[in-house]
């Protein structure tokens, strides 16, 4: 199997197919990352499709100043941010119609409707948000994360503490 | 079991196995459909662009502008000379001899006395100078 590296050298030379291996090789980590932040799959499916519409138009100048990986999450987190502040003001817009039955899962031990969770999570400031979006959904280490968004771990840390101390409040939670 | 958890535990899905040669056909088609509305949208903008530009250009073509004239064409006597004044003159006179003559033929009934008239017309400048002088 090509390396990302080498995929990424035939696209850059005209080489289509080899983007379409990328696209195989990559899907299940991008669309798994979009359902677990939407709820619905149509959507999920839709800003996979987004993310590698944006891969293709930014891989041909792609320098390999960063691992491709870190570069895929880094698009990953901003058209996840893109969505969740679309969805912010579709909330605003809609308040006086009825809320629709939401999703509830089958599990005994789950406390929250994964709509209640993603709803507080996009309250949160942009660099929480995008902190704990990743992390919970990815449980990538947060020296990694601070790769992904371009700030030090610590930082990570620190956004990531902050995001959750919210969100534990947005859903009532008293410590 | 922490809140971390517990988060993460809400969001996880039984994740649905997506079509990945469906998804790549789908995402072929939406990209060529963004070229298309890409190139649409630049031709679009070059049409705006050439259109304000052969307006602007006929605008000033114009003497004065096409919208405001200032109202000098009331006055406007470029296109008239002296000479054309003069030829109009000339001509006028001589529709009006050949009228005249006409006139006392049909009067006089008598065509010599057209011709008498047609002479002092004829020498008219040569007898008024002869007076004069």
């Amino acid at each position: 199997m090509k390396k990302d590296r080498e995929l990424i050298q035939e696209f850059q030379n005209g080489d289509e197919e080899a983007f379409n291996e990328l696209v195989r090789k990559y899907l299940d980590l991008v669309h798994g990352f979009f359902q677990k932040i939407t709820n619905d799959e149509m959507e999920a499916e839709d800003l996979a499709q987004t993310v590698f519409i944006k891969l293709y138009k930014s891989l041909k100048k792609f320098r390999f100043e960063s691992e491709f990986n870190t570069y895929l999450y880094r698009v990953n987190a901003n058209t996840a941010n893109t969505y969740f502040k679309r969805n912010k003001w579709r909330n605003i817009i809609h308040l006086d119609q009825i809320i629709e039955p939401v999703y509830k899962d089958d599990k005994q031990d789950r406390e929250w409707k994964k709509e209640e969770v993603m709803n507080a999570v996009s309250k949160l400031p942009k660099k929480q948000r995008l902190v704990v979006m990743i992390r919970i959904s990815e449980m990538l280490p947060f020296k990694d994360i601070g790769n992904i968004l371009h700030m030090s771990e610590g930082t990570a840390k620190v956004n990531f503490h902050h995001g959750m101390k919210r969100i534990k409040t947005l859903l009532g939670i008293i410590e | 079991m922490n809140f971390e958890s517990k988060i993460r535990q809400t969001l996880s899905n039984s994740a649905r196995i997506i079509d990945k040669e469906q998804f790549i056909n789908n995402l072929t088609t939406a990209r060529h459909e963004q070229k298309l509305k890409r190139s649409q949208a630049i031709s679009g903008i070059l049409a705006a662009c050439l259109i304000i530009i052969i307006g602007v250009g006929s605008y000033f073509e114009l003497d004065g502008g096409a919208i405001y004239s200032g109202g000098n064409f009331y006055f406007s006597d470029s296109n008239i000379s002296n000479i054309d004044f003069d030829e109009f003159n000339l001509n006028s006179d001589n529709y009006f001899i050949d009228d005249l003559a006409i006139y006392i033929i049909e009067e006089e009934d008598d065509i010599w006395t057209a011709f008498t008239f047609l002479d002092e017309i004829e020498y008219d400048n040569f007898i008024n100078y002869m007076e004069e002088s």
